[in-house]
């Protein structure tokens, strides 16, 4: 590997981080050019993933990334990170040529990462994990120094955290800004941000946004890597890189473009951000939950007394970001988890201590969040997964013996209807992508006819296009007369399909309000819990 | 009185040493439910060596060596092959327990060696178990390799990503693991029981497993389980001296024995897990896979 002055530790144990690391500053000049890719070029079989990728990220600029699922952002990340390597094309560092062997190298050339599932130890205090495989940290680990020194970063850049806490105990934001320092602290000046705001609720967004704008003037370089929220794009970066199948198809300054323009750029059409939403009679109430409470996995109190309703039409959306609950209670009302006290009635009927299969046949539908946990059995055929839903119907089968071939040709069917990309309905449900496995998820579901459907982040994760179908079908069983109860943390989805909204913050929810009068900053504040629980409903 | 309260210091020193191997194992995310299997080879082995040559120090190192050399096959299977640990652990006590009485045979009866010396009856091992739990929490929570050994225990994946050679790391504590239950065999073999026979550690591996659950992972929390599990087991061999006429001997004989299942079973509960929980190394059992 060739070693570089500026980023390279002067040696192993010897003097502060943070004295080598406030110089190295001093080192690159504003708008020097820290990398470059050329011509990067990654094939996998049958597939281009990314296709003679060029461009440069400037010291001081934040440099977006933009592209939807499967234009190839994920492998030109690996590839600047040194997880993967580029079949051609060259990267240069600092303007020298550098070949990665091992993410390591990537780091010690002064690259940070930054992923979107944490890569923290949850059980360590945030300061272990910050040291966590530093190269300076001696055999016995200096804790008060390495404490002094995270502080001084800390109060650089506005921050302010307990660096003894465990790592469990943090927001989303705070365990953010923990991958951040551990980068900074080895040295970082260029920071890759996976997804940098997707788990993020939007006040903890805007104090991101901050942090990282008095980074910049540090002269770092930061790459957040974006899918969806266009407007984040356009509030914090300088430049942007838009890929779109493997390609780079266009280069843009971010002051010279609109959200419409960049949506055109990603997906390569006009993309309608309004949804066609029907007006639909609103009619009797389907669910009645009363004073409901429930305890999670870990035994901590996650749903806290609520009360709503869903009618028939209508689509009850609850806001929130993950770990408010919100699974607690779809797992409830789904019949998966015992509550703790409060009432659920369908159509009426008390189903509080009824098993799921009941609850099904009484006619609810379960879109759960996990696909591939808990939505699928990977090595199950498609035929077979159609029949977890099916199994149990004296249609499909007779005195304990399943009739397949009448369900192969009713998954067939489905498949064709909705659109699903498979061979055939014989290969195994893990071999579908995430959206095509949703497809068939939501198939199997709506295809009984549900009267209420719990739809628990069923568009997480997919690209624009399953996104739309998913949300499109939703909109049609509303239109059919269904109640939806849809959970998201998408605050775009909730706010265009519901017709009611409730922000949920630690097992609450902070109030329900009419979805045409909502307004996107108090329904983002009170999922954040910046308010005292409202009184009207 | 006094000979109760040291041979009960000198049982918990087994227990200690035998577990303590067994944390730095767990910490490091791979489980050995084998410990007795270990210990047995390292007892006997001792054992042997020491009658042979006539030599202590010839008979620990043999012990330590043997449980090197077992804790490197339970690493290989568990890291390289990515097998079942609970599987292997019980390949590994059954072999323990098969093979040694076979080979160990021929050597049954006491060693014949002049005995250790003793402070006033106490073990020196004694002393040096204490000081090896105070060692092992500070290389355990205070040093760089100890953090980087509890991180592959916890979550392997981010440690690879910080730059750590998860198997290496497992595959050095794994070993160290084993020499260290190859050593408990041997100070039960040479030291506080000098007299060979068959199967004759009783289940003392399985009492040094539970001490692991029970001490939550913790060498200093340990030596406090080991302490009274030492008592517990000198009260249910002569239960007259502490409690005269209480229960009947053989009731005595099972307690240590029903307070493991006890402590194994409560901490298995829900109740336990959702209190207790963050204490077991998370990635425990698992092998990692690269992906």
């Amino acid at each position: 590997m060739t070693s570089f002055y500026p980023v390279k530790c002067p040696h192993r144990r010897q003097g502060s981080v943070i004295e080598w690391l406030i110089p190295m500053t001093a080192e690159i000049k504003h708008g020097d050019i820290v990398l470059e890719a050329r011509g990067i070029t990654k094939r996998y079989p049958g597939l281009v993933a990314n296709d003679n990728i060029d461009f440069e990220i400037r010291a001081g600029e934040i440099h977006a990334i933009l592209g939807e699922n499967g234009a190839g952002k994920t492998t030109l990340m690996s590839i600047l990170f040194g997880l993967v390597r580029a079949d051609e094309g060259e990267i240069h560092v600092f303007g020298k040529k550098v070949n990665f062997r091992s993410p390591l190298d990537a780091i010690d050339l002064g690259i940070g990462m930054v992923h979107q599932s944490r890569k923290l130890i949850s059980a360590h205090s945030v300061l272990e994990n910050i040291l966590l495989g530093h190269p300076q940290a001696g055999s016995i680990l200096n804790f008060k120094k390495a404490a002094e020194e995270v502080g001084h970063l800390c109060d650089r850049y506005g921050y302010k955290l307990d660096l003894n806490a465990r790592v469990w105990h943090l927001s989303e934001g705070e365990k953010q800004m923990v991958e951040i320092l551990k980068a900074l602290y080895r040295g970082a000046k260029i920071l890759i941000m996976d997804e940098p705001t997707s788990a993020l609720a939007p006040p903890e967004t805007k104090k991101l946004l901050k942090t990282i704008q008095i980074m910049t003037r540090d002269e770092l370089a930061i790459v957040p890597f974006i899918t969806h929220k266009l407007p984040i794009v356009l509030s914090i970066s300088q430049r942007v890189t838009v890929l779109r199948r493997g390609k780079v198809v266009a280069r843009l300054n971010t002051a010279d473009v609109t959200e419409q323009r960049l949506a055109v750029e990603m997906v390569g059409r006009e993309v309608i951000f309004e949804l066609e939403r029907d007006v639909v009679e609103k009619g009797k109430p389907i669910l009645q939950v009363e004073n409901l409470s429930a305890h999670d996995e870990k035994g901590i109190h996650s749903v806290k007394d609520i009360s709503f309703s869903v009618h028939e039409g209508e689509i009850f959306g609850i806001a929130g970001v993950s770990g408010n609950g919100q699974q607690t209670l779809a797992e409830v009302l789904a019949g998966l988890r015992k509550a703790a006290g409060g009432r659920v009635l369908l159509d009426g009927l008390d189903v509080t201590q009824t098993s799921s299969l009941d609850r099904w046949k009484k006619g609810i539908g379960y879109i759960p969040s996990e696909q591939r946990a808990v939505g699928s059995i990977g090595d199950f055929s498609l035929v077979e997964n159609m029949l977890m839903s099916y199994y149990y119907d004296d249609a499909f089968s007779k005195w304990g013996f399943i009739d397949f071939q009448k369900t192969r040709r009713f998954t067939e069917e489905l498949i064709a209807e909705y659109g699903v990309a498979t061979p055939n309905a014989d290969v195994n449900a893990r071999n579908l992508s995430g959206g095509n496995l949703q497809k068939l998820i939501l198939a199997r579901v709506l295809s009984r006819k549900p009267r209420l459907i719990i739809a628990n982040l069923p568009t997480q994760g997919l690209d624009v296009g399953a996104m739309e179908f998913v949300q499109n079908k939703l909109l049609e069983a509303r239109k059919s007369g269904a109640g939806i109860l849809l959970i998201s943390e998408d605050l775009d989805e909730v706010m265009a399909l519901s017709d009611r909204v409730a922000p949920m913050y630690e097992g609450e929810f902070m109030g329900i309000l009419p979805g045409e009068t909502a307004d996107r900053e108090t329904v983002g504040a009170w999922m954040a819990g910046l308010k005292q629980k409202a009184v009207e409903q | 009185m006094w000979e109760f309260w040291v041979r009960s210091l000198n049982a918990s020193t087994i227990f200690t040493v035998a577990a303590l191997g067994e944390i730095i194992g767990q910490r490091a995310g791979i489980l050995n439910v084998g410990v007795e299997g270990v210990m047995l080879f390292g007892a006997t082995i001792s054992f042997m060596v020491a009658k042979t040559t006539g030599s202590y120090l010839l008979g620990f190192l043999a012990g330590i060596a043997v449980g090197a050399l077992i804790g490197l096959l339970h690493a290989f299977f568990s890291i390289t092959l990515g097998g079942d640990q609970v599987v292997n652990g019980m390949g590994i006590w059954i072999l323990g327990f098969g093979l040694t009485a076979y080979i160990g045979y021929p050597f049954t009866g006491p060693l014949g060696l002049p005995r250790i010396p003793t402070i006033a009856g106490l073990s020196p091992f004694f002393i040096f178990s204490v000081l090896l739990a105070v060692l092992m929490w500070f290389f355990l929570f205070k040093t760089n390799m100890g953090l980087k050994l509890r991180s592959v225990g916890e979550n392997p994946s981010v440690a690879e990503v910080s730059g750590i050679n998860v198997a290496r790391t497992r595959y050095l504590s794994v070993i160290f693991s084993g020499m260290l239950m190859g050593l408990a065999g041997s100070i039960y073999a040479l030291d506080y029981n000098p007299v060979w026979n068959y199967n004759f550690l009783m289940g003392w591996g399985f009492i040094a497993l539970a001490l692991v659950f029970f001490a939550m992972w913790n060498p200093l929390i340990l030596l406090g389980g080991s302490i009274l599990f030492g008592v517990l087991w000198q009260v249910s061999l002569n239960p007259e001296a502490l409690l005269p006429n209480v229960f009947s001997r053989y009731i005595w004989r099972t307690f240590p024995f029903v307070i493991t299942i006890a402590v194994l079973v409560m901490m298995s509960t829900r109740w336990f897990s959702s209190r207790w929980g963050a204490a077991k190394p998370e990635a425990l059992g698992l092998p990692y896979e690269k992906d």
